[in-house]
């Protein structure tokens, strides 16, 4: 995810903020990712994006925005992605990957 | 044949073109799973990913451009996320170690790193690549045998910034 410390900017819809992200998939075994947004006390925000799932296969990218109404833009702290895993059929410990960008 | 010989090199010049790359280093931090782990089953009721036991430990790289942005954490599992039916009560263990470090800044971490329950941080406090592993381990309740099937857990691995 980046960048580390995004910045809200004012959108096109009167009332809605807007910040601009981007991700990168390093992870050869996932191709889904989930965006979250939350508070400081990492409870879960609304928020508007084209897609809260993204399909990136693996080494490509995506940029995108995420909206937030006027009166969340001072609560919202983080912006964050998390890898979503397949079920497989191995004895296998698997990896959970979360990516959080922060305004400061 | 000199003539000759000037008139390649003045063509080969003429046809010389500037191809440029360009790119920019972006602040941000990547996650990437070095290595899958494997649970081994050294006797009927433990499954553990220590490899003298036939595991395999799980490896997770992180990667950060920016100095003193972020912290990694790491928790090692505390159920199984997969296991059939018919467990008696698992107890989970584990833990979260430096495995190999990109940089020479970062020789300390080992040594500064929080822990708190199941989860370990590092504070990422120079730029580079950091390996971590992460050892688990579930013992079936009572000495019992596990049921026989198939056993997941998840390692979450965490950056996050400061």
């Amino acid at each position: 995810m980046t960048p580390t410390y995004p910045k809200w900017t004012p959108s096109h819809v009167e009332g809605v903020w807007k910040t601009t992200m981007e991700m990168f998939n390093k992870r050869k075994d996932v191709e889904w990712y989930e965006i979250g947004v939350f508070d400081e006390k990492w409870q879960p925000v609304n928020f508007v994006t084209s897609y809260r799932l993204f399909n990136m296969p693996y080494l490509s990218h995506v940029k995108f925005d995420v909206y937030v109404a006027s009166p969340d833009v001072a609560i919202v702290e983080y912006i964050c992605s998390k890898s979503k895993l397949r079920e497989i059929r191995e004895q296998k410990t698997m990896v959970s990957s979360r990516v959080c960008s922060r305004f400061k | 044949m000199r003539k000759l010989a000037l008139l390649l090199l003045v063509v080969g010049v003429a046809n010389a073109a500037d191809v440029p790359i360009e790119g920019t280093v972006q602040s941000r931090c990547t996650i990437d799973t070095d290595t899958a782990g494997v649970y081994g089953n050294p006797n009927a009721y433990t499954l553990t990913t220590a490899p003298a036991s036939g595991g395999v430990l799980p490896v997770t790289r992180f990667d950060v451009t920016l100095a003193d942005a972020y912290y990694a954490r790491v928790t090692h599992p505390s159920s199984f996320s997969t296991a059939p039916a018919g467990n008696a009560t698992v107890t989970f263990t584990g833990s979260t170690e430096v495995q190999t470090v990109g940089d020479a800044g970062m020789s300390g971490y080992e040594a500064a790193k929080t822990t708190f329950g199941s989860s370990t941080q590092y504070d990422l406090t120079v730029a580079g690549s950091l390996w971590l592993k992460t050892s688990s381990e579930a013992t079936n309740g009572g000495d019992k045998a596990f049921p026989s099937g198939t056993y997941r857990a998840i390692v979450v691995a965490e950056c996050i910034a400061k």
